[in-house]
């Protein structure tokens, strides 16, 4: 039982490295996944920092620091797409199936696709704090304010990373992968990602509280701001939990059909 | 015989632009990427934003107004761009060195690929402004206002082309579709994209002062924004900088593609 | 379009041709050549040795970084336009739009060539009718085989009825069917009157197609002549005799000697000499080895191959090489 279980571990820890080998190495993914978060950080930060000065914005330490939260979000998202678009191309190239005629439980392959995803994420997550504090950001909440916000994000991006392995476990289509990309974008703006839910239009507002991405965001805001009245961090912690735990269910539900079916 | 005149110019064009179109009609989720992506940065920017309208200084109490020119632009760009990323495709896999073997004159090797983007980009601009202008948008401009946002898109779509279409001669890899794409990226939303200069702080205000695609958003918005009326003073900035763009990347271009046989 | 008529000047012609790249290396390395109208001109070498990079200079694709090339009487670089509109290319792995028709793809080479809408319809129903493709006009080409897809690059070489027509491995990767139905096409075109270059990596094909060879090598030109010419230049055919068993080998080589000089033969039931007459020798050496009462299993002429002469001048072998000999025997000794 315990040789199985490390047999396993050794299996995702292999897939994990592999895939996050991989997203190194394919230079057209590390495009979305660490530079374009940050030219919308960028540009945000500096086009509506007017926002501050509307009435009902919070008293924020600095404007970067309050949106790179949606940043970390949106890091996330486009994590958990690659892990989707890397799948799709390991199902296209034929790669999926020597892993699937291998000797490990389905369940390893979907959590080893997850554990470089996770591994991505922290490395993101790592990057954009890092460079948004060179650029000005304050974090009153300090490192441990940062390292939270930094694992809710990740986690994050396992939930989204399992939604989009089951996707492309079910279509095995790297060309429906890569045109899912605007549709991240939907979730992202459905959150208050950049600006705080209050100041959101009243539709979006209604909106944003059915999406759990509204509260990974606000808690790691609350977190890097030290400022509980912006967000509860274990209300994000259980959002992303939560959606980790429900995405892989998914994936690895959709993996068990294609196995039957082929 | 032999002629030293090139094959007419007409029917050459004609039958790039109609091959270009075949991408629309046959490339399945062609247009998903350039209509849909825009689309949902028109609804998630102006739900995030919208407030930023109610403050002193901004042109119009429509903060969806504002961002419509803004998304059509987006639209017309990636349209444009993705001729970059089509003509890459075809050098890498050798199509293209079909059609310069032919006896064509060789600025109609741009010039095809150009009309098929500008032709494609009427999808998402026209989107962008219906269903604008159906969730709430106001048309203030009138025709001549419809038309200025048409002759902005239209203009940007040639210029993004011509910036795809030299980073396509230059580097004659696929790979260097996420440059093409940066590129529309950072001209589009390093101008007066989410607020106007009055409102604009730090580095930003200084580079949306000096970026010319500021002044082809002020020529689109005046089929929408209240604050910026049908004039000449808001038209012919727009058409200097456009004029100018598409003047120096249709040159960067056409060195590329002189420079492709040494 | 590019008329038929016939000119002085030679279909390509090719002075002291260099192109070096990045580093100083050069592809082409003082290329000379000349192939006349109406030939069939096989230019072989082995990867790496220069022969696309010429095909890329002669079709204005790229610039030669010294001397000088002409095609159809015109310059490469100064006069690249009408170089165009003179020749048909069908480069290597057939670089065709998978998401157009072959019909669209022929409409619009046509166009490429200034066609009107009439003509060019004309011209690709007519095309596809002759290479067989007039079923599949209408499908996309992402769903034509390969030997579809090389016929169909070769209608779209020869839509503006070019002089000289390039071919740069046309049959790479297609089976014997597809390849023999390719051969014959280009077989026709050059009795209508085209000039082909063709390069090959199969010494088969250069046998089967060229009227003249030309093998390149680091550069430049290394052996150039028709298949016969070349393969004499290498060497005599041998006749192999296969003693039958307990047969008197001493006896058996003195009697072969009175016909031609002995060749030494590794198997000892064999016997080996130079038959400079080819087939023409077999029956003076039935002849001597019957009236020394000598039984024979087998005879068999090997006469030098393509190949031979391919490691000859090139000390190296081309992949794929295959060819039979001239005479029609078994072929595979070396030179």
């Amino acid at each position: 039982m315990i040789a199985a279980a490390a047999r396993e571990s050794r299996v995702v820890g292999a897939l994990g490295r592999r895939a996050l080998t991989l997203q190194f190495r394919r230079a057209q993914l590390l495009m979305p996944t660490f530079v374009l978060p940050l030219f919308l950080l960028a540009v945000i930060a500096s086009g509506t920092s007017a926002g501050r000065d509307l009435r009902d914005f919070p008293e924020v330490s600095s404007y970067l620091g309050f949106v790179v939260a949606g940043t970390l979000l949106q890091g996330a998202l486009l994590a958990g797409l690659t892990a989707g678009i890397a799948m799709a191309s390991d199902i296209e190239g034929g790669f999926f199936d020597r892993l699937l005629a291998a000797p490990v439980r389905r369940t390893s392959l979907v959590l080893g696709r997850l554990a470089g995803t996770l591994g991505l994420a922290v490395l993101q997550m790592a990057w954009f704090l890092t460079v948004a504090l060179i650029f000005g950001a304050s974090y009153p909440g300090g490192v441990l304010g940062a390292v939270g916000a930094a694992i809710l994000a990740a986690l994050t991006a396992v939930g989204i990373g399992g939604l989009a392995i089951a996707i492309a476990i079910r279509t095995g289509s790297m060309n429906l992968m890569q045109s899912i990309f605007p549709f991240v974008f939907v979730l992202l703006f459905t959150a208050p990602a950049f600006f705080p839910r209050d100041l959101l239009t009243p539709t979006l507002h209604d909106i944003a509280a059915y999406n759990p991405l509204t509260y990974v965001v606000e808690g790691a805001r609350g977190l890097l701001q030290d400022d509980a009245s912006l967000g509860d961090p274990w209300l994000g912690l259980a959002a992303a939990v939560g959606l980790a735990a429900f995405a892989t269910g998914l994936a690895v539900l959709a993996l068990r059909d294609r196995a039957r079916r082929t | 015989m032999s002629s030293r005149t090139n094959s007419p110019a007409g029917p050459v064009a004609w039958a790039f632009w109609i091959r270009s179109l075949g991408e629309v009609t046959r490339v399945r989720g062609a247009l998903v990427g350039t209509s849909i992506a825009p689309l949902v940065f028109l609804l998630g920017t102006s739900g995030q934003f919208g407030r930023l309208s109610g403050l002193p200084g901004f042109p119009t109490d429509s903060y969806l107004s504002w961002i419509i020119p803004l998304c059509c632009l987006q639209g017309a760009g990636f349209a444009g761009a993705a001729a970059g990323a089509n003509l890459a495709r075809d050098i890498e896999q050798g199509w293209f060195d079909r059609l310069l073997v032919a006896p064509v004159a060789r600025p109609l090797l741009i010039l095809g690929p150009v009309l098929g983007a500008i032709t494609r980009a009427m999808v998402p601009v026209t989107l962008v402004l219906v269903v604008g202008l159906l969730i709430g948008g106001e048309l203030t401009g009138g025709p001549l206002g419809i038309l200025a946002l048409y002759v902005a898109s239209v203009g940007f779509c040639t210029v993004a082309a011509m910036w795809g279409i030299a980073m396509a001669v230059i580097f004659r890899t696929q790979q260097a579709g996420p440059l093409m794409q940066m590129g529309v990226f950072l001209g589009v939303f390093l101008s007066t994209a989410y607020t106007p200069q009055l409102l604009l702080k730090g580095w930003l205000e200084d580079v949306a002062r000096f970026n010319p695609v500021s002044h082809v958003l002020e020529l689109g918005r005046q089929a929408t924004v209240s604050g910026i009326d049908v004039s000449l003073a808001h038209t012919w900035p727009g058409l200097v900088a456009l004029a100018g763009m598409i003047a120096f990347f249709g040159a960067l271009a056409m060195v590329g593609l002189r420079r492709m046989g040494r | 379009m590019a008329s038929r008529s016939s000119s002085s000047h030679p279909a390509v012609a090719v002075r002291g041709l260099e192109r070096a790249f990045k580093g100083g290396i050069k592809a082409v390395d003082g290329l000379d050549l000349e192939v006349p109208e109406g030939e069939i001109y096989g230019f072989l070498g082995p990867n790496g040795a220069g022969k696309t990079t010429t095909v890329r200079i002669l079709v204005t694709l790229l610039r030669p970084t010294g001397g000088e090339a002409r095609v159809a009487g015109h310059d490469v670089v100064s006069d690249a336009d009408a170089v165009r509109r003179n020749i048909g290319v069908a480069l290597q792995e057939a670089a065709i739009d998978p998401l157009m028709s072959g019909v669209e793809l022929l409409r619009m080479q046509g166009a490429l060539h200034g066609m009107r809408g009439s003509e060019a319809r004309g011209r690709a129903t007519e095309l596809l009718e002759r290479v067989g493709l007039t079923d599949a006009g209408g499908r996309r080409v992402g769903q034509y085989s390969g030997g579809m897809r090389r016929r169909l690059d070769l209608a779209m070489a020869l839509v503006h009825r070019p002089k000289v027509l390039f071919l740069d491995e046309p049959t790479t990767g297609l089976d014997p069917t597809s390849r023999n139905a390719l051969w014959r096409e280009v077989r026709g075109l050059n009795d209508d009157g085209t000039t082909v270059f063709l390069t090959t990596q199969y010494l088969e094909e250069a046998e089967q197609l060229a009227d003249r060879v030309g093998i390149i090598a680091g550069g430049s030109l290394v052996a150039e002549g028709t298949p016969a010419e070349l393969k004499s230049r290498v060497g005599e055919p041998t006749l192999h005799v296969d003693l039958a068993e307990g047969a008197d080998v001493p006896a058996a080589r003195r009697a072969l000697s009175t016909v031609g000089p002995l060749v030494d033969c590794a198997d000892d039931a064999r016997v080996a000499i130079r038959a400079a007459r080819g087939k023409a020798t077999v029956p003076d050496a039935i002849r001597a080895l019957d009236d020394a009462g000598i039984a024979v299993e087998s005879v068999e002429v090997v006469s030098p191959t393509l190949d031979d002469v391919f490691a000859a001048v090139t000390g190296s072998t081309l992949e794929g090489a295959g060819g039979g000999a001239a005479d029609g025997e078994t072929a595979g000794v070396g030179a």
